[in-house]
């Protein structure tokens, strides 16, 4: 989906009755999206966040998963609904709400423009070293040695099923990035060319006789 | 011992006003068992110095040298057994099986004719692709092409193999098979290189260079760096 479609979304809902304020903390938009996955209960749901989101974000306690459903709670992006077990006594269970639904994918969409935004911000910033074209070739030539590293260690995987679907989620995510680091080289490429003229149109015009 | 060195090399294609340099002074060292891969965008002269590197075609200036032995001076064939390029095409025509066409050029490179067939046949077996012995070449699929043309050129047991866009032509969701299969055939301690113009085909490599405009970029460890001068010295 390109950005600008995204914005149109965002806007568009943004002029609906309902807009909720946008989630800020990652913990609890990550754990929203697990409820929304499959309603749980809160230690399963603890289990899961570490399975799934464990090297990427840090809990400050692990306790924090009950606080964090809490909030969600209070902000009818989720709501509990009884549990059901004939053995014991039933744990209540955690659903989404249609606001929690809406909310996350609000959060998806974000999350897209504000990785494009950050782009853009470092493309102002490095066309500000338009000037001094040899400097920011130099910027350029560690960008693409860094995007290089990262390519040529990028897991290998047989072309067969995923055997679960943290693997394949992280098949997805090595592929995304594969794709990503594609379209940097490329850019790199281009930016490398520009700044060659840049660099040569400086030279030229120092070395005229005043 | 460094197995594959070029030396300053440059090629240009062209004449007067159209002359357009391709390489422009490149230096490169592949040792045994590494397997190296050269990211360009097309035209970036990644082909040319691929089949510059493997001694087929001469550079206007500079060295390639194959276990110290110059390619240039001596031409390829004097070290043709000792580098196995890879081509996907199996020339004009359809006759014959992939197990033929793999015999034949054993044959033209003056293999023994009761070796070359039990080689063509070990060599399809490495790669995987010993269904694909009783083929002909257009029935192969785009993996398979790709796999059958590494046997090919491994079956007279090269030291160096040479493989431009190993996944070009390749079915996406089966890339990372040949990938894995070209670092398979480095950690048996062939020296492998390649080139591609997607990020996605520099894995398993150990090394990753870009080429563009002609000039090869190496490894530079950030570290190591030059550090960043934003403002030249008054």
């Amino acid at each position: 989906m390109g950005a600008r479609r995204a914005e149109g979304i965002l806007e568009s809902r943004g002029t609906q009755a309902r807009q909720p304020a946008r989630m800020q903390s990652a913990v609890q938009c990550a754990l929203l999206g697990l409820v929304i996955e499959r309603p749980s209960y809160g230690y399963e749901l603890a289990r899961r966040f570490e399975h799934t989101y464990g090297e990427l974000l840090h809990l400050s306690a692990p306790s924090y998963i009950y606080t964090a459903l809490d909030a969600l709670r209070r902000r009818e992006l989720i709501e509990e609904v009884p549990g059901v077990s004939a053995q014991r006594l039933p744990k209540p269970h955690y659903q989404a709400t249609e606001k929690g639904r809406a909310a996350y994918r609000d959060h998806l969409l974000a999350q897209m423009l504000t990785s494009q935004r950050r782009r853009h911000l470092f493309f102002r910033e490095l066309a500000v070293l338009a000037h001094e074209p040899e400097a920011a070739l130099e910027i350029i030539e560690i960008y693409e040695q860094e995007y290089l590293k990262a390519a040529k260690v990028a897991p290998l995987r047989h072309g067969g099923p995923p055997d679960t679907p943290a693997s394949f989620a992280a098949e997805l995510a090595a592929e995304d990035r594969r794709l990503g680091i594609d379209g940097t080289l490329a850019w790199l490429d281009h930016a490398r060319r520009r700044l060659k003229i840049l660099a040569e149109h400086s030279n030229a015009a120092q070395s005229e006789p005043r | 011992m460094t197995l594959l060195a070029l030396e300053n090399v440059s090629k240009a294609y062209g004449r007067g006003s159209d002359r357009r340099p391709v390489l422009c002074d490149v230096s490169l060292q592949l040792d045994g068992g590494e397997l190296l891969a050269i990211w360009g965008i097309r035209h970036s002269g990644r082909s040319t110095l691929l089949r510059i590197a493997a001694g087929l075609e001469r550079p206007d200036s500079g060295d390639v040298r194959l276990e110290g032995e110059s390619l240039v001076g001596h031409g390829a064939d004097a070290v043709s057994s000792r580098i196995g390029y890879c081509r996907r095409s199996f020339g004009p025509g359809d006759t014959g099986t992939v197990l033929d066409r793999i015999v034949e050029s054993q044959l033209v490179r003056g293999a023994l004719h009761e070796e070359v067939s039990i080689r063509a046949r070990r060599a399809l077996l490495r790669v995987g692709a010993e269904q694909c012995a009783s083929l002909r070449p257009s029935q192969l699929d785009g993996t398979e092409t790709m796999r059958v043309a590494i046997a090919r050129a491994i079956a007279s047991e090269p030291r160096l193999l040479v493989v431009d866009d190993p996944t070009l032509g390749v079915d996406p969701l089966r890339r990372d098979e040949i990938l894995l299969l070209l670092r398979s055939l480095a950690d048996e301690g062939i020296a492998v290189l390649t080139n591609t113009d997607r990020a996605t085909g520099l894995a398993g490599a150990d090394r990753a260079l870009a080429l563009g405009d002609g000039e090869l970029r190496g490894e530079v460890h950030p570290t190591l760096a030059p550090v960043v001068q934003l403002r030249r010295p008054a």
